[in-house]
């Protein structure tokens, strides 16, 4: 077959986004099943006021929000933390955010890798207060490398068992999540999947960031049941 | 023109060195370099273990003596990026590489061979760099095929490629079968590709990467469903 024939020819993609689907919904229906083995009821109390609305949302009905929109943006701003903005994106609320035409200055990779462990983590933090702009077409080599520090040093030190950064690993799995969510990248749903996936030893140490923990479930919870990958 | 191929295995080199050996005006040596820095009692049982599971046995020791004999198989006992295991590569003074050993290739590796190492990339580049390719491919409804390229330092963003081959994915019925082929086309590729690099028609493609993504090691949920896809393709589609 020649070469540009194949590659120009329309694939039928409905049976495998029926394939996909299916298996994404079963992975769910598993995730509300057994989402107490991560979050245990030590580390869901000292989330506080967050523990019920993280339990009913896990356990519950599938809900998701449809964030494609946002993709248009340049730039969003908003009032709240980054946390809360997290939060209101994992529990599939409003975010409360204004869409802006001045973006702040590239994010140098080249520095953002040579800063500290809390640097970067408020580097990122700082940037991504609306979290929202993450998924922007302006942010991709920024999404991408944290996409590469996840799925090649992160998952080799987790799947060895070895010392790892809990933190920094779930800010950018929740990253990556809204990322997916935005731009319905599968490969940053797939870092989501492989995280899930890895050994129990190793994820059981996430529970030391309780908050990020709930959060990064919660927007897998929502991936896995989101249409039209 | 003289190539070397530079296999993780002695029956790994001599598979690819048999294709191209016959080639006109080709010279083949086989550099074996010690991939995984195993103790010498572990990398020969390895190559033991790959010889007889090959169930060629009696032609690999028969190839592997002859190659011996003439000083074309090289057993490097250091790393590849040693500076004596370059100096050695230097010395066969090869026009090109190719790919067969599990090592990522710096440049001084890469700028002993004239023209540069050749991978045999399972995947249809640019679109698609890195790992599960196959797969991947499969799962967003692309061709399958192999890309052959001369690499760079970094993962499949050498500029140039050499040749693009879809090869369908129909009547494999898992990603592991699939890419068991995929891999298995190397030895024919590499021949292939050497006969584009010495036909007077020929033109050197471009990688270019931003036509393309990364992509990573696939987790087992979309494994599962690649697999369901592939099952559950006729055999008389494309």
């Amino acid at each position: 077959m020649d070469l540009e024939t194949a590659l120009s020819r329309p694939v039928p993609l409905d049976r495998s986004e029926g394939i996909l689907r299916g298996e994404l919904l079963t992975r769910r229906a598993e995730l509300r099943r057994s989402w107490r083995h991560l979050i245990t009821r030590e580390c869901l109390e000292s989330l506080g006021a967050l523990a019920k609305e993280v339990e009913s949302f896990l356990s519950g009905e599938d809900a998701f929000c449809d964030w494609r929109f946002a993709v248009t943006f340049t730039w969003m701003n908003c009032n709240a933390s980054f946390t809360d903005s997290l939060r209101a994106i994992a529990l599939a609320r409003k975010v409360e955010h204004r869409p802006s035409n001045t973006p702040p200055d590239r994010l140098s990779l080249a520095n953002f890798n040579t800063l500290s462990r809390n640097e970067r983590i408020e580097v990122l933090c700082d940037r991504y207060r609306c979290p929202l702009n993450i998924g922007l077409p302006s942010e991709s080599d920024v999404a991408e490398e944290l996409l590469r520090q996840l799925m090649v040093p992160d998952r080799a030190k987790l799947e060895a068992g070895k010392e790892f950064d809990v933190d920094f690993v779930l800010l950018k799995l929740n990253l990556a999540g809204v990322r997916a969510m935005m731009t319905r990248d599968l490969r940053f749903l797939d870092a989501l999947n492989y995280f899930y996936e890895l050994p129990r030893r190793s994820l059981v140490r996430l529970r030391a960031s309780p908050h990020f923990l709930a959060f990064w479930l919660c927007i897998y919870g929502q991936l896995l049941c989101t249409p039209e990958w | 023109m003289r190539v070397a191929v530079i296999a993780g295995s002695i029956a790994g080199g001599l598979r690819i060195a048999r294709e191209i050996e016959n080639l006109p005006g080709v010279a083949v040596f086989v550099v074996v370099c010690n991939a995984g820095k195993r103790a010498p009692v572990l990398r020969w049982s390895r190559e033991l273990l790959l010889a007889f599971r090959s169930f060629k046995w009696r032609m690999l020791a028969t190839t592997g003596y002859r190659y011996a004999q003439l000083r074309k198989l090289i057993i490097l006992g250091g790393r590849l990026d040693d500076e004596t295991s370059i100096e050695h590569l230097r010395e066969l003074q090869c026009d090109v590489g190719l790919h067969a050993a599990n090592v990522i290739y710096r440049e001084p590796v890469i700028s002993a061979f004239r023209l540069g190492i050749l991978n045999a990339h399972i995947g249809i580049l640019p679109k698609y760099r890195g790992r599960c390719v196959a797969e991947w491919s499969v799962l967003q409804g692309d061709p399958t095929g192999e890309t052959v390229f001369f690499i760079d330092s970094g993962i499949d963003t050498g500029d140039r490629i050499v040749l693009r081959e879809v090869i369908p994915s129909k009547g494999w019925k898992s990603a592991r079968a699939l890419k068991n082929m995929l891999f298995a086309c190397d030895a024919r590729l590499y021949r292939k590709a050497l006969e584009t690099l010495m036909s007077s028609e020929f033109s050197l493609q471009s990688n270019d990467t931003s036509k393309g993504q990364r992509y990573y090691v696939m987790s087992r949920l979309f494994t599962k469903a690649v697999n369901k896809i592939l099952a559950t393709t006729p055999v008389t589609s494309g």
